[in-house]
């Protein structure tokens, strides 16, 4: 007997019906929507929201535990005329740009040796994420006891060994302690670098530098013409990441020095703060961190064009 | 003997608490609708470790037992605890009861019950009030907090490394520091007073010195600034070269632990600070506690000594769903039997503010802290004699006066950095 192909594949229609739902469920706009409603609402309550009620505080006399009065942009022209405002920008521009330059150089020579074989080099690597695992409010202590004038094994080792009688006061003096500050980010946020590096280069195909070296392209060749090129996007991209934490950072400044001596380590994170919560007005704090945005959406969009561009 | 009372009956709570749950019967106002079975009282982690034990294993069960409200003794970690008032009195939701410091019952006043009448009871029971205690509580005309202790700010010093250049009592004067000072430091023993951004340590010695050379932040009135002033251009003048021939650089970026560890570690002689270096050495470093001892701030010119006034104080929040139970709650904690042993508890480290306590035994266990009360009679608020203000916590906040001072020491002339911190005045004061 010829059975037809479509008779061997024919079940009973009741088997085949699916409740509407499902129906509706299958269609791509619907199912694609419903995939990207939870980060959506998450992004909607916790980043959308703050930032929103943030820009509406700052335009706002908003003293703590009391209805706010609509100001327009009296606080931005208060943060203006504040010497110290002016100072916390300087700060905050110096402690992201040298800070960045520092992890991306560094990051890079680390990636760079990760990315050779030698013993143990898997132990290494987990190693490496040690200062990224952390919590940042621990480490922070412990540099904190690196520092200490009383008990800073840095000092310790420049008496007894350098035999220095004046030892340096790494958070006493102003520009050391923000050359303190920035050393501590730097060493917390270069394994972020050197792994996000790494894991780029691994993706370079051996074949080219196979290539490179058949055309006679010695190592600083095969870097400049190879692997960098290469691993520029994902430099891009992890760079533009390590300036929003940078310039955005907190708990580090918070815990080492205060923002002192002097104001000399504040940055807009600590100084929005202490406005807001220990002087009570949220308004006028709310606007000293409004004035980390435009730099950041500048370099965001300056980044993201790049990207496109590449 | 000690002097710890015995604790209170049920039925002796009972009747004190009378006034308040009659207060309640007659008045039911629609938070009493809601009968507390836990009531929440926010706090920071005391130095004093046995302080927030006496709390949490003895007073808590007690007024369980006799009132049969559970009491959630909450701490916040050292420096936390605004950030913790803040977002309760913003979400009106969260503990019942909180601590304060400073002038905070002045910030978050529309979020606190008026106490004014446990306020006149528990005043009239024990002496009265210091006026200190009313200067940081007493908002526009109520007591929006009690008033609990004081965390005053002194000279600790080290009598032996004093004895070594002839000094066997605290010099009475700055200039009279100053020269101990510069002694000390050529032996190898300098001082260590915090110019960093620490909580407290810095303006608990930098504003009454201000203050000794005459000069102020604002006027009585707290709107006219009166900072720019030759008695604070003194002031400054005399604390770069008490910097300079006393001191070590560090203290430019010290915050609140340093001077205790550098105090404790013998690197420095002489800080300012509560008592708590006194507390830890005897309880860690008994040798350097025998030659600890603690003294009022120096007079200035003036002829005038002054502290800082960091007063501890109880609130209740508005949003609290039975004020009553709360108001009963402080009331019971307030009374004599009760507040002793928690003062007790605490080592002295609080200093009360009622009159009824200047004899009292805990004073007598530690003649050395007998200081820590005296101050309270010259102990005022940042922005005194100005009233107490938002626009004061703000100039604290963003740490005029300490960086007029700091940034002095570090080398900026006198003129800059008073013009400087006057500006900045003008504005918080102005805008505020």
């Amino acid at each position: 007997m010829n059975v037809t192909r479509a008779q061997s594949v024919t079940v009973p229609a009741a088997a085949v019906r699916r409740p509407a739902w499902r129906g509706v469920l299958e269609r791509e706009a619907v199912w694609s929507w419903l995939m990207l409603a939870p980060p959506v609402l998450y992004l909607a309550a916790f980043v959308a929201y703050p930032f929103f009620y943030g820009v509406y505080l700052s335009l706002e006399s908003r003293p703590v535990g009391r209805p706010g009065v609509f100001v327009g942009l009296r606080n931005f022209a208060l943060d203006l005329s504040d010497p110290v405002f002016w100072q916390v920008a300087r700060n905050t521009f110096t402690y992201t740009i040298v800070a960045t330059l520092l992890k991306a150089a560094g990051g890079l020579a680390l990636a760079l040796v990760m990315n050779q074989q030698f013993r143990l080099k898997n132990a290494v690597r987990a190693s490496l994420l040690l200062p990224f695992i952390v919590p940042t409010v621990l480490s922070t202590v412990a540099w904190m006891w690196i520092f200490d004038p009383t008990f800073s094994v840095i000092n310790w080792v420049l008496v007894h060994a350098a035999r220095l009688h004046a030892v340096p006061s790494w958070l006493g003096n102003p520009s050391l302690a923000m050359a303190s500050i920035i050393f501590v980010n730097t060493w917390r946020g270069l394994p972020f670098y050197a792994i996000t590096l790494l894991a780029g280069l691994q993706t370079i195909p051996p074949d080219l530098y196979e290539a490179a070296a058949i055309d006679g392209a010695g190592p600083r060749q095969r870097f400049s013409y190879v692997t960098f090129p290469l691993l520029r996007p994902v430099l891009i991209i992890v760079t533009m990441f390590s300036v929003i934490f940078t310039f955005s950072d907190f708990q580090l400044v918070y815990v080492l020095t205060g923002g002192g001596p002097a104001n000399a380590t504040h940055l807009f994170a600590t100084y929005a703060f202490n406005i807001a919560m220990g002087g009570g007005q949220l308004g006028l704090g709310a606007s000293v961190a409004l004035a980390m945005f435009p730099a950041l959406l500048l370099l965001i969009m300056g980044l993201t064009l790049y990207l496109r561009k590449e | 003997m000690t002097g710890i009372a015995q604790p209170l009956s049920r039925r002796g709570f009972l009747r004190l608490s009378a006034g308040a749950a009659g207060a309640a019967l007659v008045r039911p106002g629609p938070a009493a609708a809601q009968k507390a079975q836990t009531l929440s009282i926010l706090h920071e982690n005391s130095f004093i470790k046995t302080f927030d034990e006496y709390f949490r294993q003895t007073l808590a069960p007690e007024y369980q037992k006799a009132a049969g409200v559970r009491i959630n003794y909450e701490l916040a970690s050292v420096g936390s605890l605004q950030t913790r008032v803040t977002t309760v009195a913003e979400t009106g939701s969260g503990p019942d009861i909180t601590l304060n410091f400073f002038n905070w019952p002045y910030l978050y006043d529309e979020k606190y019950v008026d106490l004014s009448d446990i306020a006149a009871e528990i005043g009239g029971q024990n002496g009265g009030w210091y006026q200190s205690a009313k200067e940081a509580t007493f908002v526009n005309g109520r007591w929006k907090a009690l008033p609990f202790g004081n965390v005053g700010q002194l000279m600790v010093w080290r009598t032996d490394w004093f004895a070594e250049i002839g000094v066997h009592r605290f010099p009475g004067t700055w200039d009279e520091l100053l020269e101990a000072g510069t002694k000390l430091k050529a032996r190898g023993h300098p001082f260590g007073f915090e110019l960093g951004h620490g909580f407290g340590d810095n303006h608990g010695w930098l504003y009454p010195l201000l203050w000794s050379y005459g000069g102020r932040e604002v006027d009585r009135d707290g709107k006219a600034v009166v900072l720019d002033s030759a008695e604070t251009a003194r002031a400054v003048d005399f604390c770069r070269t008490f910097f300079r021939q006393t001191m070590v650089e560090d203290v430019l970026g010290w915050t609140d632990p340093n001077n205790n560890k550098a105090f404790l570690g013998q690197q420095i002689s002489c800080t300012n600070n509560a008592t708590s270096i006194l507390w830890a050495a005897k309880r860690d470093f008994p040798e350097i506690a025998k030659v600890i001892d603690q003294s009022q701030n120096p007079k200035g010119p003036t002829g005038q000594r002054y502290h800082l006034l960091n007063s501890w104080s109880h609130s209740i929040f508005t949003h609290t769903p039975d004020r009553e139970a709360a108001q009963a709650f402080l009331r019971w904690l307030m009374q004599k039997p009760q507040l002793s042993r928690w003062y007790e508890a605490g080592d002295a480290y609080y200093a009360p503010f009622l009159h009824g306590y200047d004899d009292a035994p805990m004073w007598k266990a530690e003649p050395r802290n007998i200081p820590y009360k005296e101050s309270l009679a010259t102990s005022h608020l940042p922005g005194w004699p100005g009233p107490a203000s938002r626009a004061m916590s703000e100039s604290v906040s963003k740490y005029v006066v300490v960086d007029m001072f700091a940034k002095a020491c570090a080398g900026a002339s006198t003129r800059d950095v008073i013009k400087t911190a006057t500006a900045q005045i003008k504005q918080i004061y102005g805008a505020s």
